[in-house]
């Protein structure tokens, strides 16, 4: 037989010993779950935690400042009239930054679950990222700023290279650098509340910078990040008023709000529940009872039930879905806070 | 994070396949696969808004593959000896000469198994296996040259010895 023939045989004929999709699709839940579980130090009365409480605020977050290329941190915000009805509350990152390279930027804005303490299982610890691509003619860098509650950093693995120790705005560290390979450069520093704080810059795929650059940008935007956060984001919908025992875990808003999404349980496991701005044609299923004056869709698949909120942004749907009970859903939705 | 779920189960089983293919051990595979997922849930709004999500995490499964076989050394089940080489007669011989392909291939350097899982499993065209791979086409042909050269001649030399023997 042609070995090439041969080749595609043998691994056809192999196909069979691919593990279980279902087997581990429950072990990376697993996995998720006790990332969450496992965090070396609490972190007490995190900025992330006073989020539902945000009063309604018109601060573009993120917005740079062009002569400086600084980051807003939105440590002045400016107070609008009071609509009437509940306005859409902003959403305040547990970290800011103080200095990005210079260019265009377009962020997303995260605040990641990461469960609760080994001390204090029931209280939710939050991290923050950012990110980011920022474009200069050519050069386009993506930009990741994030926290790692539940890594040390002499637990720091880079995809750049073996590590050196690194002093930066008097936080130690370990860094790596590698312009033409993955990862760019990366350095994970010491976090005042315990685990990392991770910075990673690199030349997209297609565009180039050079080692130091990348060096000198990394080290920059780490130096300047602050504690605890005051920059806000601006989502495209609320939350609003949640089920008692629910709480939102984590949050992804991009630049404008153009993208948002929630996730939505106790914090501590895996959030059941996700609210999220769809796209139209993302709508399936049959006519349910409206919310809020909006037509909705709902669908149920294998336990996995959606309800969409048609026209709830804008001509945008707003999808509130889970493994839960549908009352769930609609307790959640009656509560959005909706444009 | 719904839409995580989804793109999960609509792509695990081709995932799980494909890091077999490039494993050759099942556990293996799924410790692969299951650390990509994690990343993946962790940056999932850049890998949703990629061009092709599939395409990145493909690329993110390959990167760990090349990098993580190198750090798990130890881990790696070692390969016996191919089993006893087939013979024309042998009404299980395509079974076995499949066997012996699929040890022949676990020996292979593991950016060259990367590169011939790539062409003949995911059946890529080179050009694409070079975006994957972040290499020029050129030096993808010579790694599925080497590749190929070295399981033509590994066979070539099996069946000389064979025939001394015999």
């Amino acid at each position: 037989m042609d070995i090439e023939n041969l080749i595609k045989d043998t691994f056809a004929a192999h196909e069979r010993d691919a593990p279980d999709s279902d087997q581990v699709l429950a072990a990376t839940r697993q996995r998720l779950d006790g990332r969450r579980a496992v965090v070396s130090r609490p972190l007490a009365a995190g900025a992330g935690v006073v989020l539902l409480a945000l009063a309604a605020v018109a601060v573009v977050a993120l917005n740079r400042p062009a002569p400086e290329n600084q980051v807003a941190t939105g440590a002045g915000p400016v107070a609008v009239e009071a609509p009437a009805k509940p306005a859409v509350a902003e959403l305040t990152m547990p970290f800011s930054l103080g200095w990005l390279p210079p260019g265009k930027a377009d962020h997303l804005a995260r605040r990641i679950n990461i469960g609760g303490s080994a001390a204090n299982p029931g209280t939710p610890v939050y991290g923050g990222e950012y990110l980011m691509t920022v474009t200069s003619g050519r050069q386009v860098l993506l930009v990741d700023v994030q926290e790692m509650r539940m890594v040390p950093v002499d637990e720091a693995a880079f995809k750049s290279g073996p590590g050196r120790p690194v002093t930066l705005a008097g936080r130690a560290g370990v860094e790596s650098a590698h312009s033409g390979g993955p990862g760019g450069y990366e350095v994970y520093l010491t976090h005042p509340e315990g685990g990392s704080l991770y910075v990673n810059v690199a030349a997209q795929p297609g565009s180039t910078a050079t080692e130091q650059q990348l060096i000198d940008f990394g080290r920059r935007v780490a130096e300047n990040v602050t504690f605890p956060g005051t920059t806000k984001i601006t989502p495209a919908f609320g939350l609003g008023k949640l089920p008692d025992g629910l709480r939102m875990c984590t949050f992804d808003v991009e630049k404008d709000g153009a993208r948002t999404s929630y996730s939505i349980g106790t914090c501590a496991t895996m959030p059941p529940i996700q609210a999220r701005l769809g796209d139209p044609g993302q709508v399936h299923g049959t006519a349910g009872r409206p919310v809020q004056g909006h037509e909705t869709r709902y669908q149920e698949e294998n336990g996995y039930r959606t309800l969409w909120i048609l026209k709830a942004v804008h001509d945008a749907p707003v999808a509130v879905a889970g493994s839960v009970a549908q009352t769930e859903l609609y307790a959640i939705a009656d509560h959005l806070v909706l444009k | 994070m719904a839409d995580y779920e989804d793109f999960v189960r609509a792509h695990l089983p081709r995932l799980l396949r494909y890091a077999t293919m490039l494993t050759g051990e099942r556990e293996q595979a799924a410790d692969l696969v299951q650390d990509v997922l994690v990343k993946v849930y962790r940056r999932w709004s850049r890998v949703s808004d990629a061009e092709h999500p599939d395409r990145y995490v493909l690329r993110m499964v390959t990167n760990d593959y090349l990098s993580w076989r190198s750090s798990r050394s130890a881990r790696l089940v070692a390969v016996g000896d191919p089993p006893e080489a087939a013979r024309p007669d042998d009404f299980a011989s395509e079974h076995a000469a499949r066997e012996d392909m699929w040890q022949r291939l676990a020996r292979l350097p593991r950016r060259q198994r990367a590169v011939v899982v790539l062409r003949y499993y995911e059946q890529l065209a080179d050009a694409d296996i070079a975006d994957l791979l972040g290499c020029a086409q050129a030096t993808v042909r010579a790694h599925a040259r080497k590749a190929l050269t070295t399981l033509r001649n590994g066979l070539r030399l099996d069946r000389m010895a064979q025939a001394k023997e015999s």
